[in-house]
């Protein structure tokens, strides 16, 4: 139980000369709710990218349950239980809202291969996709084409489809961008509630969110990790006031 | 010996001419991240266009007149018709590209039928330059690997050196960037196809007086063409130089063997078993070679998938 | 998005179809023969382009191998009781798989215009090697074979091939249809839409490819096997470029948004061809020209245009649609009746009889067309298309302002839709 579940171990990447992630240690536990804030350009999405497979870390390590996943495909990544939402949505735009979480859910029903059935007909997937649908207040919605919803819709249903997959670690980047406070508030609750025993990794930059959700706080600057603790000390540490506010403000 | 010399030469300017036409498609490429299906139909053009102004002008001038033509052919492409449907993706860009290569192709034969015409090295060139062994060399075909290796560095110092140049590269990595700074990306854009086209066909009209002129041409040096940057690496120059040279010299080395796999395997014993087997292993090499290209193009998929020279996707 | 076949016009058109044999002679049959073929083909190449969004060049290699795979069988095992005739088929969907699944492997490691060249490449491989390989593909005359009676019918007449021939392709296209209701089959509707995602939820994209390629290539098989028991042989040339130039050429022309789209584009062109290659060589130049306007002006295929003129027809009702489509009917056949008549005209002009007669005799023969004879150098010869041509660009010029006409009686509508939405945005 102590074990992390997610270890980030010197982690470093860098694009022909610029270094953009250097040398980033993290540790995540089992149910712990972390998130991560810095200012803009500080590469939290690219933290992410290396964590879930879209990149290759150019030196360090990504430890995840026990096994080092540095440098692995992205599905072999998330079948091993770790999903990602991306900050640019990332969904089918020309297909259903029903069909876009029904395609997230069907391989964790394990019916990815099933060329003998009509889809219409498995039950099991059906009423697991419109649960889902309904944790996100998307049902309304369901046979509109994604591409065509409001871009905070489109928000709920990248964060559908990734937990449709019952991860054992969630990486979340920016889910609440674009949505009124209430949607905020709402999905604020519904992944307080999702991520209950699981671990979380959030990008926002809502501190509102922020410090209402974390148990913990990291805060990536210029591609380090410049402090990590609980809300209270992040708000009075000094490092952190200087990287938001500049140097003045410590002055 | 004065074999392999002859067939090493003969490949490296295969070779060459094959760069000819691969360079134009892999910058186009790059650029507008469309494979142009037609690319060697401008190949193609040139040859016509030469053979057509041959009797008019003389050689010379029709050659450089082709090349002209099937440049502005290429910009025509790019303006009225590529243009168009670039706001469906790359998918329709390239069936469109397809279809008017088979248009291209068809009117070709509308005109001149459907079988080789009649284009051939002027008499001046068609002398030997000199003997390897009892073999004499054609003056033509150095004149070949010359204008290829001629074309390639000044595509290299147009490139590198000039402010035209400048542009083009940084409009090949960021085109939205490029525009926002002042220049008119979209004249770069019809004059970087325009010019690709110009050099296919400067290919062709130099080549079609040697090799065939006929309307099967695109589809012969198309298909090679695409090996060609598919092994280099999709927008590399270099890949293209290196694939190019890579292809040329092994289907000319190729093209002189006459064993097959079981005159090979007769060498550990196995050759009686190997020639009452039959089928692949008692093809020659030399029936084999116009096949060698795309077992290159397998064997580079299985092991280095974006290419020589490509990036590592 | 596949259109929901509705069942009664679909039962209509099976009956139609089985009626055939009745209401058309030999010739027209055999034709409808090879049109049937044409349609399979392009419905199962268009699972991998239309669908999984993987453009191939070179489908025609999976059609040869089902084709040659199927002679094959028929000559070892054809009156032996082990595989009847009207099964032979199935050997064609099984080279098809097979050589789909090796072929699909190594193409599908690649996407976009990479796999696109990888593929015409393997047709290229197959079309340059197999004439060497007298064993497998005969050679240059190919490999023969005669169909032998089986189950009470003696398969010796073209009704029986006719509707040995439609049993398979309805079967088959059911199927087809089929595999877009199945998950495996909504994955590769999802290959196309976004690819990236689907890693990110844990799918092994390349499999999905393959899997896709795989099922393509066994219906490619099935329809090469169907021409080989139509032809009694098969021949290289099946791998030629043109084979595969033909099915992409079909399928969009017909349209890949739907699922019949491109087996109605194939059908159609494949009787167009019979009807018109006849008369003239200049055939594949207008099939290019119809493909490329297609493409330019019409990216959803025929099949699109009829939705869209339906999708019209019910916003704004017949009368406001007429003018449109009598404009469009009429520039349509402005411009085609000009551009055949040009291209008619330079054909027999540059063709090598034509050519030799006016060397012979001195001076420009008049040329044959539509029952008149034409002088080349004569203006009214020109003025012909010229003005077909410039007539037909005319009413184009209606044809858009009719459409401009139509957009802005549209736009009343846009203040009740933003009502509507508004009201749903609520929580």
């Amino acid at each position: 139980m102590n074990d992390p579940i997610l270890s980030l171990r010197g982690l470093r990447k860098s694009f022909g000369a610029t270094e953009i992630i250097r040398g980033v240690d993290l540790e995540l536990r089992p149910g712990e709710r972390r998130a991560l804030i810095g200012p803009n350009g500080a590469g939290k999405s690219t933290l992410f990218h290396l964590v879930s497979g879209n990149l290759a870390p150019t030196s360090g390590e990504v430890i995840f349950d026990g096994q080092r996943i540095t440098g692995w495909a992205p599905q072999r990544i998330n079948r091993l239980g770790l999903s990602r939402s991306f900050q640019i949505t990332n969904i089918f735009p020309k297909l259903t809202v029903f069909e876009n979480i029904r395609l997230a859910l069907m391989r964790h029903h394990e019916r990815q291969y099933t060329f003998w059935r009509v889809i219409d007909r498995l039950a099991g997937l059906r009423a697991a996709t419109e649960t889902l649908l309904e944790k996100v207040r998307l049902q309304a919605q369901a046979q509109t084409l994604a591409g065509e919803m409001s871009y905070s819709e489109q928000r709920s249903l990248e964060l559908a489809m990734t937990l449709a997959s019952d991860p054992k670690a969630i990486l979340l980047d920016e889910p609440m961008a674009g949505m009124s406070s209430e949607e905020t508030h709402y999905t604020m609750e519904l992944i307080r509630e999702v991520t209950a025993g699981r671990a979380l990794l959030i990008v926002e930059h809502d501190m509102d969110v922020v410090f209402a959700l974390a148990d913990r706080i990291s805060v990536l600057v210029y591609g380090e990790v410049i402090a990590t603790g609980t809300p209270e000390q992040i708000r009075s540490h000094q490092g952190v006031r200087e990287a938001y506010l500049g140097e003045e403000a410590a002055a | 010996m004065d074999w392999i010399i002859f067939s090493l030469l003969n490949g490296v300017i295969h070779g060459l001419l094959l760069f000819m036409v691969s360079a134009g498609l892999t910058l186009i490429f790059g650029m507008m991240g469309v494979l142009n299906f037609a690319h060697a139909s401008f190949y193609m053009l040139g040859a016509y266009f030469a053979y057509t102004m041959q009797g008019i002008v003389g050689f010379a001038p029709a050659v450089v007149l082709a090349t002209l033509l099937a440049g502005a052919v290429g910009a025509v492409v790019e303006r009225w018709f590529l243009r168009r449907v670039h706001r469906y993706g790359h998918a329709h860009e390239l069936l469109l590209t397809f279809g008017l290569s088979f248009i291209i192709a068809e009117t070709i034969k509308l005109f001149f039928g459907n079988y080789p015409v009649d284009y051939r090295i002027p008499p001046a060139l068609d002398t030997a330059a000199f003997v390897i062994g009892s073999q004499q060399y054609p003056v033509y075909r150095l004149l070949m690997g010359g204008v290829a290796l001629a074309m390639f560095a000044a595509i290299y110092l147009l490139l590198t050196r000039t402010r035209v140049g400048i542009v083009v590269r940084s409009a090949i990595y960021k085109p939205r960037m490029v525009e926002a700074l002042g220049h008119n990306v979209q004249l770069v854009f019809m004059g970087v196809f325009g010019v690709g086209a110009a050099l296919a066909g400067l290919a062709g009209a130099i080549a079609g007086a040697f090799y065939t002129t006929n309307p099967n041409m695109a589809l012969e040096v198309g298909v090679m063409v695409f090996v060609v940057v598919v092994v280099g690496g999709l927008g590399s120059l270099g890949g293209a130089m290196l694939a190019s040279l890579l292809i040329g010299v092994l289907t000319s080395l190729a093209v002189g063997v006459d064993r097959s796999l079981a005159d090979a395997l007769a060498l550990v014993g196995a050759g009686e078993w190997a020639r009452s087997a039959g089928g692949l292993l008692t093809l020659k090499l030399s029936s084999l070679a116009a096949s060698l290209p795309f077992a290159l193009m397998l064997l580079v998929l299985l092991l280095r998938p974006s290419g020589l020279m490509g990036e590592k996707a | 998005m596949t259109m929901r076949t509705p069942l009664l016009p679909a039962l209509a058109a099976v009956a139609v179809l089985g009626a055939l044999p009745v209401l058309l002679p030999a010739g027209l049959l055999n034709a409808s023969i090879q049109a049937l073929i044409a349609a399979l083909f392009a419905c199962a190449y268009s699972l991998l382009a239309g669908r999984a969004g993987m453009l191939s060049f070179g489908h025609a290699a999976y059609f040869g191998v089902g084709a040659f795979a199927t002679v094959h069988a028929m000559n070892a095992l054809g009156g032996t009781g082990l595989l009847p005739t009207p099964l032979m088929p199935l050997v064609g969907a099984l080279g098809g798989l097979g050589f789909g699944l090796i072929a699909g492997w190594f193409a599908t490691q690649r996407s976009g215009t990479a796999f696109a060249m990888i593929t015409l490449a393997i047709a290229e491989l197959l079309h340059a090697l197999a004439p060497q390989l007298k064993g497998w593909f005969g050679g240059e005359s190919g490999i023969s074979t005669m169909r032998m009676p089986a189950w009470c019918l003696s398969f010796g007449s073209t009704t029986q091939v006719y509707y040995l021939t439609l049993a398979w392709v309805l079967v088959s296209l059911a199927l087809l249809y089929f595999h877009t209701r199945t998950p495996l089959g909504r994955l590769t509707l999802a290959l196309r839409e976004n690819e990236h995602r689907l890693r990110f939820l844990g799918y092994d994209v390349h499999g999905l490819g393959v899997s896709a390629f795989a099922v393509s290539s066994m219906f490619s098989g099935i329809a090469g096997g169907l021409q080989v028991l139509g032809n009694e042989s098969a021949n290289y040339v099946v791998f030629d470029a043109g084979v595969s130039a033909t099915v992409v050429l079909n399928s969009y022309i017909g349209g890949v948004g739907s699922f019949l789209g491109p087996a109605l584009g194939a059908a159609l062109m494949s009787f167009f061809g019979y009807a018109v290659s006849d008369t003239t060589p200049s055939w594949l130049l207008y099939q290019g020209v119809l493909f490329v306007l297609v493409m330019m002006f019409m990216p959803e295929g025929l099949t699109g245009l009829v939705t869209a003129t339906l999708r019209l027809l019910g916003r704004h009702g017949v009368m406001a649609v007429l003018p449109l489509a009598l404009s469009a009917v009429v520039a349509g056949l402005l411009l085609a009746g000009g551009s055949v008549f040009l291209v008619e005209m330079l054909q027999r002009l540059c063709s090598q009889d034509y050519r030799s007669l006016a060397r012979m005799s001195g001076t420009a023969p008049p040329v044959q067309l539509f029952g008149r004879a034409w002088s080349a150098a004569a203006v009214g010869t020109w003025i012909v298309p010229a003005g077909l041509l410039a007539a037909g660009a005319l009413m184009a010029g209606v044809v858009q302002r009719c459409r401009r006409g139509l957009a802005l009686a549209a736009s009343p509508e846009v203040p009740e839709r933003a009502a509507a939405l508004s009201e749903r945005a609520l929580p």
